[in-house]
């Protein structure tokens, strides 16, 4: 047992480039160790009990998961605590799926990607996560290949009396004119007090023209810590569509820094958040307009109760030359106890002429003319409560396009009781 | 002898510290049409809140029974379910929440404590386009987020529409003409009759004598300072038409 800096085996450890990132991942989590409040990245939200010395590494598989019901048809790929299970099947042409680590062995082509867009300097988990390199999926769709079904990674923790930690690490490459529908899905089983800490890194290229929607559904057991980091690269008239529902763990944060890199690239980010309890969950985004005409735009919302503390932290920049570009966020929460609390950060910064850009925050609590006006129907207090909460989230739900999984996450956020 | 419907006995309450409702006393049978009219700000909504149990209407003293039971132990959700209906003056807008699904959850969580079946969504939508219909109610309207952005016309067809699914045995209709032409207020007034069973009883509320003359009362109250201060049968109505509340603001 250890802490979270430990010497566990990885493989490919006799290739130069790979060891020299993982040291720089190293070099930068020692000096760093746990961010506290004074970083101001983790001003509102404190990771907790990570700087125990009781985590143990999963670096051994023992594969066991089974398919997971779902309302569409997927290529699910499983993980069990952040450990491959290789079965996947019937991939289309001109699609590959495979171990990070494998392609790493396999693929010249990985050393041009991997570690490009996290710096990780400013990503203190990140940089943790690079050190551990191993365990995660390469995913890369070629030029003009559009993914019709659904990829869906999903991790289930094993949780045991002892507390696990684990990295993946994702690295994505979508050619000239990809698409494809890619889901993040989290969930445990076992004993609920385990305090797991899941650390998430992805890196995300996507071409000219390509499309890449990322959906994430995190649900993690209550006292778990989940860190997730997305970087994610635009490139000419190419998308990136986000949309992550958190409503798991004692600490959440998902993170997406998207860089809009060249002309008519966009992006919306999207996310919504239900806890109560004594939970954080934090939404971060960096959306950075480099080139002209770039837009993005995004929509958080929220549902707090108990005494738990909604975060989100949003950055807009837009970088000198990037004229004609939109940028817009807003962030909405639902306060359902006096106690519950809300922590928001927006942030413009904007170095050229002719650009739209705004944001914007605001909170309320349940309307308690609807509430009695429901009951005196014969609804029940929970049931008007849960219908409001339903048709809080629907409008930042409804923004997924692919339908079928716009009512999977819709309901799943009916399921989520507060 | 038959128990009342509903037994209001020597009722006070008050709303912020304010007492509105003073020594009220009311009984209705199954089957009647009570009409109270009153000047504004005698207490009249605040009287349907009170038998509706909203929060912040709180009871000082005095005995509401309905069906023998004390309806102030239970619930809103409760006396809804025990078939209390109110239609009220100015219907709540709920944004995001589509009509149907709200009703249907009504209907539903209505049938559950009569142990009914719940009715599927086919079986529910054939139940609202029927009633829609008499109403003059169209499906664009039900798929609409409830009462957002609908006319005063149609929040008060609406609320007819809640009363014709739901069915409740005793229905309070609080100023339930505002706002309504003379060709909403037949239609609405339409509904309400369509109800009248000789079982189901109603409290209409009501400033104006017009309503009645399109849901005729069995019997007419006027109510001032916070109770009633005359009863009649329908001609009252009448009278008070002509004469107006004068003489009964005058007397505290």
């Amino acid at each position: 047992m250890a802490g979270l800096i430990q010497n566990i085996p990885l493989i490919g450890k006799e290739i130069p480039w790979l060891q020299t990132l993982r040291n720089s991942g190293l070099q930068v989590f020692e000096k760093s160790g746990v961010p506290t409040p004074k970083a101001e990245a983790w001003k509102y939200t404190k990771p907790r009990d990570l700087n125990a010395d009781d985590f143990v590494m999963q670096t051994s598989s023992a594969m066991g998961s089974s398919p997971l019901e779902l309302p569409f048809p997927c290529y699910q790929i499983h993980f069990e605590n952040g450990t491959f299970n290789p079965e996947i099947s019937d991939l289309p042409q001109g699609v590959e799926v495979l171990p990070l680590i494998e392609a790493v062995l396999l693929k010249g082509d990985t050393r041009q990607y991997l570690g490009k867009l996290i710096e990780v300097e400013r990503h203190p988990f990140a940089a943790l996560n690079t050190y551990y390199l191993n365990e995660g999926l390469y995913i890369r769709v070629e030029k003009n290949v559009e993914l019709k079904k659904p990829l869906m990674l999903i991790n289930h923790t094993v949780c045991g009396a002892q507390n696990l930690f684990f990295n993946l690490r994702n690295l994505i490459i979508l050619e000239e004119g990809a698409a494809a529908d890619f889901i993040e899905y989290y969930h445990y089983s076992g004993e609920v007090k385990s305090r797991y800490f899941a650390n998430i890194a992805n890196e995300i290229f996507v071409g000219r023209k390509a499309r890449f929607n990322h959906y994430k559904f995190q649900n993690e057991a209550f006292k778990a810590n989940h860190v997730a980091l997305s970087n994610v690269e635009v490139k000419a008239d190419g998308a990136y569509n986000s949309f992550c529902l958190q409503k798991g763990a004692n600490i959440g944060r998902n993170e997406t820094r998207v860089f809009l890199r060249e002309n008519n690239a966009r992006t919306n980010v999207d996310a919504a958040y239900i806890m109560n309890g004594w939970a954080t969950l934090d939404t971060t985004t960096d959306v950075e307009h480099l080139a002209p005409c770039t837009f993005s735009h995004q929509l958080v919302k929220g549902v707090v109760g108990g005494d738990a503390r909604g975060v989100f932290q949003g950055k807009i920049h837009i970088a000198k030359d990037a004229v004609k570009t939109e940028g817009f966020q807003l962030h909405k929460a639902l306060l359902l106890s006096d106690t519950a609390e809300i922590d928001v950060k927006p942030e413009l910064e904007i170095f050229a002429d002719d650009v739209k850009c705004s944001h914007g925050a605001a909170s309320g609590e349940l309307d308690e003319n609807a509430l009695f006006y429901m009951q005196s129907r014969g609804i029940g207090l929970e049931e008007a409560k849960q219908i409001l909460i339903d048709a809080y989230l629907d409008d930042v739900i409804s923004k997924i396009s692919f339908e079928a999984i716009r009512d999977w996450f819709k309901d799943l956020a009916a399921q989520t009781k507060v | 002898m038959t128990t009342p419907l509903l037994e209001i006995e020597d009722l006070y309450a008050r709303v912020c510290d304010k007492e509105i409702i003073k020594g009220f006393n009311l009984s209705i049978n199954e089957g009647e049409v009570h009409a109270i009219m009153g000047p504004n700000g005698a207490g009249k909504s605040t009287l349907s809140y009170i038998l509706t149990g909203k929060p912040g209407y709180e009871i000082t003293s005095g005995t509401i029974r309905f069906k023998g039971k004390d309806l102030t132990a239970m619930s809103p959700e409760e006396r809804a379910r025990e078939g209390i209906f109110l239609s009220m003056q100015y219907p709540v807008e709920i944004p995001g929440v589509p009509t149907a699904t709200f009703l249907k959850h009504a209907v539903n969580a209505v049938r559950k404590h009569q142990n009914l079946p719940e009715l599927d969504t086919l079986g529910f939508m054939k139940l609202l386009k029927e009633e829609g219909a008499k109403l003059g109610i169209n499906n664009d309207m039900i798929k609409r987020a409830v009462n957002v952005g609908f006319s005063g016309g149609e929040k008060k067809r609406l609320e007819t529409l809640q009363m014709s699914v739901l069915k409740p045995s005793f229905a309070i209709l609080d100023e339930a003409d505002s706002g309504l032409d003379i060709d909403a207020l037949k239609v609405v007034a339409e509904g309400v009759n369509a109800l009248r069973d000789g079982k189901r009883s109603l409290l209409v509320i009501t400033h104006y004598q017009r309503l009645l003359n399109y849901i005729v009362p069995d019997f007419v109250h006027v109510f001032a300072d916070g109770h009633i201060v005359k009863s009649g049968d329908k001609n009252l109505a009448l009278e008070l038409e002509e004469k107006g509340y004068a003489e009964f603001v005058r007397e505290k």
